[in-house]
């Protein structure tokens, strides 16, 4: 590569962005810790793992497909490479791995720099592409929004959804299987919220706005650790479109969490859907939507399904040594952008479910003690050395002068003083069982080889070339052309309400034939 | 012995705490002894020996002299104790010791019994605020050897959980069996916060509560108004107040 002056200062603002973002989001979101996994020393680890090993993954996707088509594809199914995946934790899981070796000695900010250059050139790319309907590069760029979805799909998410109110079956049956689903997904997750994410919002008429809601990674999958007792669960990915009424949500943030205004409760939610998709799809499919009674049975079949996953998965844990804790919490960082190389049709489960051996050498020192603390140093009071910047500095959010993630010197464009890469894929280890070759997808349970020979051979029809670019800004001046017919038909094709409707409706128009 | 590139660092200084700096000035001492041993420039030892080179077995000495020096670690995960309990502090009211076991935070607002018989324990932030105040039975549930006896036996009408996890999967299996929780830890943003607000059970997160006991009937005024992002950002308190209402 030959390094250039702009490849340098663009990635330098790649890299404040996260190191301001990482900031605000650590400062206002969560403290996340749990006396079950020890957290902060798999997060370590995790974060090692990522900086020696997402340049040579990364590039062995994108031999296959690249950054900005996968981000196209990703942006037309409720996959993991979403939020808090891709927005946030690609960029600064690598970074901060870095940032520990910049701190320990071990490297420099001018080491690896290619690697660098290219993962935020690949984080950069995509996420254009996943945001490619509002236009920005991140949450944060559109103040903590994410609005993604193409109106083709927004409204078959407005037609067919239930109405409920509080009390009701329906409302009580999504409210319990968002319950029951969001804390098994924390357990599938090793306490992380990486299973969980929300964008929107959505504005659905004056009083009413909608977020869409993903639950990813939920069945017999990925993760070694959910062979057999994820057995019964139907789906990997579930989708709730949910309208609420007497709320707006104000903040949604890189790590798929919301805030609302005021406070949300269930009391607020007025409408619900359920759809499933993965990388075999055409795009969402419904589930359990024939009828309201049959999407209340659904919810509740679904809650009870996660709660008997859960009791199965919880037991297992609690039976794990810690290196074996360690290893599944490191794993599901790590791997938190696996779904790329699914989309790809290149996942092999020795890329994602190891730990690669020059991380490993550091599990001795991720003691409870140092990792929480080291943790709060490089994320709270930045008081690494590395971190500190000179005294007329006030970094943002914290005015403090200091900065979360080295930048790197321009010096290296003068004296070439400066290394490129960690290189190519070294050999893991785990402390797990093997994982069992058994994927749930959308076309049945399938060997990891007939997955990524499926998903080779797959282009979903909107991502297909006649429909890839026929973009939101098209579309608004071409909606009475048979391209844009025949786009909003296909995307309409498992529609209750809108099946065949075409390109023609507005948002009125839909509330109309829901109605009917 | 050859210098690193952070040692001419202009503004960076020592770590906050004790045991990263005495972490990282050991990570790198040893860098510069390896450097120096390579007899190879920077640029060719950083991703050849500095990998290779720099083993486990180093760490795990930079370990071992930090416990010889006498120093034991705090622990958070119960299982990182309980596999190296000489590596760690003890672990208190995990046990049988819980009858004679509570939180004492240092800065609970306490108080005598008022006129209504309420005793001031301490005080929470409230996740979700509900019409009613909660009163139920404080029950700590802080190890997985409790969280399974409850799920073998069920847990006890009435219970408000006293944890000092902030986290979801401790409890992941019988967290919908509460009544209420009382966190020790967190935020109401903390996933034992997301859950609890799920669920709809009454939640306090980063309480600061003590001299509550097993088994003492405890008041949780979760009509107070739930805290906002805004005031976590602004440091501005607002707590919902934790009462024992017998003995």
């Amino acid at each position: 590569m030959n390094l250039t002056y702009a490849q340098l200062l663009e990635t330098n603002n790649l890299i404040q962005q996260n190191t301001d973002e990482t900031y605000w989001l650590c400062l206002t979101r969560t403290v996340q810790e749990s006396k079950l996994f020890p957290v902060s020393p798999y997060m370590i680890l995790s974060y090692f793992m990522c900086f020696y090993r997402y340049p040579a993954l990364l590039r062995k996707i994108e031999q296959h497909m690249r950054a900005e088509d996968i981000g196209d594809r990703a942006r037309n199914m409720g996959i993991k490479i979403q939020n808090p995946s891709m927005g946030w934790c690609l960029p600064s899981f690598y970074l901060l791995g870095r940032e520990y070796l910049i701190t320990m000695g071990l490297i420099r900010p001018q080491d690896a720099v290619e690697d660098v250059v290219y993962v935020m050139d690949f984080w950069k790319r995509y996420e254009l592409a996943w945001h490619r309907n509002d236009g920005h590069l991140t949450n944060r760029d559109f103040g903590h929004r994410a609005q993604v979805l193409p109106e083709r799909r927004l409204q078959i998410f407005h037609a067919d959804m239930y109405d409920c109110v509080e009390g009701d079956p329906l409302h009580t049956a999504a409210q319990a299987f968002m319950a029951a689903t969001s804390q098994y997904g924390f357990l599938v997750s090793c306490e992380s919220r990486i299973a969980l994410h929300n964008q929107g919002p959505y504005k659905l008429d004056d009083e009413r706005e909608m977020i869409v809601r993903d639950f990813m990674d939920l069945a017999e999958g990925d993760y070694p650790w959910l062979d057999g007792v994820a057995a019964d669960m139907p789906y990997n990915n579930l989708t709730v479109p949910m309208a609420v009424k007497g709320v707006h949500f104000n903040i949604i943030d890189d790590w798929g969490s919301f805030e609302s205004q005021p406070e949300f409760k269930s009391e607020h939610v007025v409408g619900v859907g359920l759809y499933t998709s993965d990388t075999l799809s055409e795009g969402y499919i419904p589930v359990g939507m024939g009828s309201r009674e049959e999407l209340t049975r659904t919810f509740n079949e679904l809650a009870e399904k996660a709660k008997d996953a859960t009791n199965k998965l919880w037991k297992r844990i609690a039976g794990w040594s810690r290196d074996q804790m360690m290893d599944a919490g490191a794993i599901t960082y790590f791997s938190i952008v696996k779904d790329l190389a699914h989309v790809a049709g290149c996942y092999e489960m020795e890329d994602w479910m190891l730990i690669d051996q020059r991380a490993e050498r550091f599990r001795p020192l991720l003691n409870d003690e140092y990792s929480n603390m080291s943790l709060w140093e490089i994320l709270g009071p930045l008081s690494n050395p590395c971190q500190r910047t000179n005294e007329y500095q006030l970094c943002q959010h914290a005015n403090i002068p200091a900065r979360m993630y080295s930048l790197i010197p321009y010096t290296i464009l003068k004296d070439g003083d400066y290394t490129a890469t960690v290189g190519d894929l070294q050999p893991g280890i785990t402390y797990l069982p093997p994982k069992e070759d058994r994927y749930r997808t959308t076309r049945g349970v399938l060997p990891l080889a007939d997955y990524n020979r499926h998903a080779r051979d797959f282009t979903p029809t909107v991502c297909d070339d006649n429909n890839r670019w026929l973009c939101e800004s098209w579309l608004k001046y071409h909606h009475d052309t048979p391209e844009a017919e025949a786009l909003y038909r296909a995307e309409q094709q498992h529609s209750r309400v809108l099946k065949d409707k075409g390109a023609g409706l507005r948002r009125a128009d839909v509330e109309r034939l829901r109605g009917k | 012995m050859p210098r690193l590139y952070g040692d001419t660092d202009k503004f960076g200084e020592q770590n906050n705490t004790p045991v990263v700096e005495a972490f990282h000035g050991a990570i790198r001492a040893l860098v510069r002894q390896k450097l120096a041993a390579s007899g190879k420039s920077w640029n060719d030892f950083v991703f050849g020996d500095a990998v290779s080179g720099i083993t486990a077995e180093d760490f795990l000495a930079i370990d071992q002299r930090l416990l010889d020096y006498g120093h034991r670690y705090v622990w958070s995960a119960l299982v990182s104790q309980q596999e190296r309990p000489e590596a760690y502090t003890a672990a208190q009211g995990v046990g049988e010791d819980l009858a004679t076991f509570s939180f004492e935070h240092p800065e609970a607002p306490t108080a005598a019994v008022d006129a209504e018989g309420r005793e001031l324990r301490g005080c929470g932030d409230n996740v979700v605020r509900y019409d009613e105040d909660l009163i139920g039975t404080a029950r700590y549930v802080r190890s997985s050897a409790t969280v399974l006896n409850y799920l073998q036996n069920g847990v006890p009408p009435g219970t408000i959980a006293v944890i000092d996890d902030s986290g979801g999967t401790l409890t992941a299996p019988i967290l919908e069996q509460f009544t209420g929780v009382i966190c020790a830890g967190g935020t109401v943003r903390s996933h034992l916060g997301i859950l609890t607000r799920e669920y709809g059970i009454p939640c306090f997160m980063n309480s600061k509560i003590s001299g509550i006991r097993e088994g003492d009937t405890v008041r949780l005024e979760c009509t107070a108004t739930a805290k906002t992002a805004d005031a976590y950002q602004k440091g501005i308190e607002m707590t919902g107040r934790v009462w024992r209402l017998s003995k």
